[in-house]
């Protein structure tokens, strides 16, 4: 799919940088003035003119105003010699969200498009920068992330936005029939032309499409905040856990307790939603000054998570277990809790039902029982964290929470409204209705409901755009 | 059978052999036979019967919405419809004009039986071709490969390529209430045993229904009780050709009428619904949703009390009148009844009766884009055989089945139009592509890029493909350039041309309820104003030379429609970018990994030619087509 596009591609929420990508021939020229140069190895005056390799030091302004919007490094790579093999920018941006989103604003508005989800490794691979022997890798990556995007859409938050969107689809697919008819039946004079009533149909579908798109800036909050700490006792199998989630070693694991003295975040996918684990060091008291600072970190991970996953393992003993709980609650009374009873293949501990009934006069119900090392109620984890995320989705009002959609909804408003001042001018219908068959084009890119030959790429999931 | 076999059979005969043989001369068959002995090949054209070449068995016109569009194409790609009907029209007209020139549609009302006579005179004059009346009831074949044909008088001729164009004919029945009859449409003959044949060939049948209304003798109407509908007369002919060489529209126009039904009608035609077929479950073809008999219309649409009839000539000379919009299979005594209940025609006297026509058709979703047969090599068919209806859609499957049987014979590769070509193309693509569940209608909608796809601009689309078939002469083609060079011209000049702020211009803003601007403003930029037009502004455009409405028009539209052409010419290349990517013939969609199961299957049974088409195929998902794309640069890098 030609076109010039871009995505994040360091992960979603609050980072120190984040790295925004974009592949395509508008990557040069079209956005020369966008940046303003402060010092780079060459003597480029534009970002067009530096060469493939290089950085500078830039401004990145608005163009409509000349505002600055934030300071940045721009790197220029030039076709082929680039990830995708084509021309290519990548702006080093401070990690706020409110400076990312200017950005992908400003970007959209130069008729930038947010990629399909996967777009830069398939453009990669298409353009032979990959080795043929990834080619099956890439297949069954396409297929097994299409279908964790459908699974995504299943969710309720996206299942909201779907639903809304259908119904914006419905009106559009009217309007445009209203004027379909009159025009594929001029002669009859039992189908007037009913302008109003179309202008009335766009109007309506804008009144949607704009606070939806508005939503975004709530929505990336809602999607980043979705936090989970691990907590729990040294050694009761935190970072085993974490690692079973994220699929490698990313905590140091040891059977000697104590072993995580500092927190860890790690960003994983489940299912296409983006999750921030925290493995939190064990809470107990010590007198290790490094590891009490470990401790305090932990309290305030827990504090901040919105799911906290107790850790228990069948060596841990019964009363110490029961009191940090209750710590836990006195403290942080608001956040979820679930019990998770660890290392089943070692064994079950008869007092764990003690446990479960002490906690639960605790306020929390929930308990499960795994083996990280057998990979035994690991999906169970997955399906406790995905259920969360979807109770989330329903106590809010629909959001949009990916930048892709709320791109997209952004365009077809921008037609709808495009659409509605060609009626007012009297360009005529056959205009008014290629810009509304355009604006379909862009819902159906997110609800998949209308198969237009131009929606080549696969829905990948979210969680892998711009990689 | 093969040619062997069918000489063995008692009475057989070996009566020629031909490059292409075309069977059937209706739209699709006139222009697949006219496009083969154009390209210099041996061209045999079965009839049933001569005197009904050309034939207009429903409706006494060309063109309309969509369909103006298919007859510019056909003759701006060379074939003949549109010159045919340029002789023969009695009435013109360009429909949609305040909606935008993507939809302008031009229509024309048809002397009918001259339409016939003519394209029959005028087949009989060209070189290389032969016409024959013939009743073809076999396809000969031999390792899967067309042989031949014969007739029911066991003559047998040898053909590289066949193209079939049977119309409603194969193995066609009518019906009126509870009276059917074994014929093909206008009481003419139908074809008994070709399908069989194709059956038994492998080709899949289907089986639709169509229908028509009642013709009226215009003696005993009474045309002040209805509307009176003129013709038009600053439109431009169907054939660039005649456009060219500034050939205007007729002079003498016929008018049209319409009326619109009274409570009667309905209440007749309640009263009767248990002696339509339809109803009753006698008729079991599917039929067309966009053209439903009268019966149809008071059922389905409760809420409307009334709908609109246009009455219409089918000559000159002839009394008989068309009442379009009265299509109906309601037995003949109910037919007199509910015509008699129209405004102006309570003494009509019925001429021809209306009836429902089911027949046979292939089922088109075993055709390639070159509507070639995947079954039977070097067959070829167009027109309603292939599931579609209207007398353009035939003739634009014809030309195209034509040129692409002609150019097997010749050895050359397969025209394929695409989506963003023609209306020709779109109709092609969705036919086998997504197939059809009933009789296939174009529709401007059904076209994603129909601000590109305009009736003005067909020649610039597709007269240079029809160069360099073979079809479009030198002598025309020089013309056509010289056209696009004043287009051009015209364009350059209007967008070079800047003038100041004066008092006329003022008054000419003025009158659209526009303002002046402070400076100076290109000629260009004036036209881009809503409600401005190139006539308009004569006033202040002193360097302005005669050009030919169809340079200025164009030039106009251009300018006008600059910024949204632009943005369909990018939606274009996005598609094109698919379409380019062939999929290999020996492609084992099963062995693919990463596609889902159905799209497996769908695929190996489509056999689709490029991703683009594969794209299009229900049940393939955006997914299968980015490891279709992983798939292709697969292949290439190991065939390295």
């Amino acid at each position: 799919m030609p076109g010039t596009f871009c995505a994040c591609s360091t992960p979603m929420g609050q980072s120190g940088i984040a790295v925004i990508r974009i592949s395509g021939d508008m990557s040069g020229t079209g956005l020369d003035d966008c940046f303003k140069i402060i010092r780079t190895a060459g003597s480029a005056k534009v970002i067009s003119q530096m060469e493939g390799y290089t950085a500078a030091l830039a401004d990145f302004i608005d163009p409509s105003d000349g505002s600055v919007i934030d300071r940045v490094v721009v790197t220029r790579f030039t076709a082929p010699h680039s990830y995708t093999g084509e021309d290519m920018t990548e702006i080093s941006c401070h990690g706020g969200n409110a400076v990312k989103q200017e950005i992908f604003r400003v970007l959209f508005e130069k008729g930038i498009r947010p990629a399909e989800p996967g777009e830069f490794t398939k453009t990669a691979f298409v353009n032979g920068k990959l080795a043929l022997s990834e080619a099956e890798a890439v297949m069954n990556v396409i297929k097994s992330e299409s279908s964790g995007a459908l699974k995504v859409s299943n969710s309720q938050v996206f299942g909201k936005l779907n639903s809304e969107l259908s119904e914006v689809e419905e009106t559009l697919y009217k309007a445009m029939s209203l004027i379909e008819m009159i025009v594929e039946f001029p002669e009859h004079d039992d189908t007037p032309v009913n302008t109003d009533r179309v202008r009335e149909m766009i109007s309506s579908a804008i009144d949607v499409l704009i606070p939806l798109k508005e939503s975004y800036a709530q929505g990336r909050l809602l999607a980043d905040r979705l936090r989970v700490a691990l907590a729990g006792k040294p050694n009761s199998g935190k970072s085993t856990l974490l690692n079973r989630l994220t699929g490698f070693d990313r905590a140091i694991v040891t059977d000697i307790p104590g072993t995580t003295r500092d927190t860890l975040d790690q960003d994983i996918d489940i299912e296409g939603i983006p999750v921030r684990i925290t493995d939190t060091a064990g809470i107990r008291e010590t007198d290790d000054a490094i590891e009490a600072m470990g401790v305090e970190r932990a309290r305030s991970s827990i504090r901040e998570a919105d799911l906290c996953l107790f850790l228990v393992s069948p060596e841990d003993p019964e009363d110490e277990v029961i009191s940090q709980l209750s710590l836990i609650r006195s403290g942080e009374a608001d956040i979820p809790v679930v019990l998770v009873f660890t290392k089943s293949d070692v064994g079950i501990n008869p007092s764990y039902e003690k446990i479960a009934a002490s906690a639960k006069a605790l306020g929390i119900e929930k308990s499960m029982i795994i083996s990280a090392l057998s990979d035994e109620g690991i999906d169970l984890i997955r399906k406790e964290i995905l259920s969360f995320y979807d109770s989330l989705g329903s106590t809010s009002s629909t959001v949009v929470i990916s930048g892709r959609h709320a791109g997209l909804i952004g365009l077809a408003a921008d037609k709808l409204m495009e659409a509605g001042s060609a009626l007012d001018d009297g360009l005529g219908e056959d205009i008014a209705s290629s810009v509304i068959r355009s604006a379909l084009d862009d819902i159906g890119a997110i609800t998949g409901k209308t198969v237009s030959s131009e929606l080549v790429n696969t829905i990948f999931s979210d969680f892998c755009i711009g990689k | 059978m093969n040619i062997k076999e069918a000489l063995e059979i008692k009475d057989s005969f070996m009566a020629g052999e031909y490059d292409v043989a075309v069977v059937g001369a209706g739209h699709a068959g006139c222009e697949a036979a006219h496009a083969c002995a154009k390209l210099g090949l041996k061209t045999v054209l079965f009839t049933l019967y001569l005197d009904s070449i050309a034939n207009l068995p429903c409706n006494p016109s060309i063109g309309g919405t969509a369909k103006g569009q298919l007859v510019r194409e056909i003759d701006a790609l060379g074939g003949i419809m549109g010159k045919i009907a340029d002789e023969c029209a009695i009435q013109m007209r360009m429909l949609n004009r305040s909606k935008g020139p993507a939809v302008y549609s031009p229509r024309a009302q048809m002397d009918r039986h001259r339409y016939s006579d003519v394209m029959k005179c005028y087949l009989e004059k060209v070189e290389n071709l032969d016409i024959r009346q013939a009743h073809i009831t076999d396809l000969l074949t031999e390792d899967g490969s067309v042989t031949g044909v014969m007739t029911e008088s066991r003559a047998v001729y040898g053909a590289k390529a066949v193209v079939i164009c049977s119309g409603t004919y194969m193995e066609s029945r009518t019906i009126r209430g509870g009276v059917i009859c074994e014929s093909g449409p206008d009481g003419l003959p139908r074809s008994v045993g070709l399908s069989a044949s194709l059956e038994a060939a492998g080709i899949p049948i289907l089986r639709f229904k169509t229908g028509t209304p009642v013709r009226v003798n215009s003696s005993k109407l009474d045309f002040d009780q209805m509307t009176r509908q003129d013709g038009e007369y600053d439109i431009p002919p169907f054939s660039y050709d005649n456009e060219m060489h500034g050939k205007t529209v007729p002079e003498d126009q016929v008018p049209c009428w319409s009326v619109w039904t009274t409570p009667d009608t309905r209440e007749v035609i309640t009263e009767n619904m248990d002696r339509s077929p339809l109803y009753s479950g006698v008729i079991t073809g599917i039929g067309p949703r966009y053209c439903p008999s009268i019966e149809d219309k008071f059922m389905r649409f409760k809420d409307k009390d009334r709908h609109q009839i246009f009455v219409e000539p089918m000559g000159r000379q002839t009394n008989e009148m068309y009442l379009q919009g009265f299509s109906t299979s309601l037995p003949e005594d109910v037919q007199v009844k509910m015509v008699r209940s129209l405004p102006g025609l309570s003494e009509a006297v019925i001429q021809r009766s209306a009836y429902a026509i089911e027949y046979d058709l292939v089922d088109p979703l075993s055709l390639t884009p070159a509507l070639e047969s995947k079954v039977v090599n070097g067959l070829f068919t167009a027109g309603q055989i292939n599931g579609s209806s209207g007398y353009e859609e035939a003739a634009g499957q014809g030309i195209i089945a034509g040129i692409n049987a002609g150019l097997k014979v010749l050895g050359r590769e397969p025209v394929i139009l695409d989506r963003s070509q023609a209306y020709i193309g779109v109709l092609v693509d969705d036919l086998v592509t997504k197939g059809t569940s009933e009789p296939y209608r174009m529709m401007t909608s059904r076209a994603e890029y129909r601000l590109f796809l305009r009736q003005d601009n067909a020649d610039t689309r597709l007269t240079p493909v029809g160069h360099d078939i073979g079809l479009i002469d030198d002598e025309r083609f020089s013309l056509f350039e010289e056209k696009m060079r004043m287009i051009d011209e015209e364009t350059e000049r209007l967008k070079s041309t800047y003038i100041g702020p004066s008092d006329t211009l003022k008054e000419i803003l003025e009158s659209v309820g526009s303002v002046l601007p402070p400076s100076g403003i290109s000629l260009a930029d004036l036209l881009k104003r809503p409600k401005v037009t190139y006539e308009l502004i004569e006033g202040v455009d002193k360097d302005r030379k005669p050009l030919p409405l169809y340079v200025t028009r164009a030039a106009e539209t251009d300018i006008k429609y600059e910024g949204y052409l632009k943005l369909e010419k990018e939606k274009i290349e996005k598609f094109s970018e698919l379409e380019s990517k062939r999929l290999p013939e020996d492609t084992d969609y099963e062995k693919i990994e990463g596609l889902r199961l159905e799209a497996r299957q769908k695929l190996n049974r489509l056999r689709p030619i490029n991703v683009g088409q594969a794209s299009r195929i229900s049940g393939v998902s955006p997914a299968d087509i980015s490891v279709l794309l992983v798939y292709l640069e697969m292949r290439k890098r190991e065939e390295k």
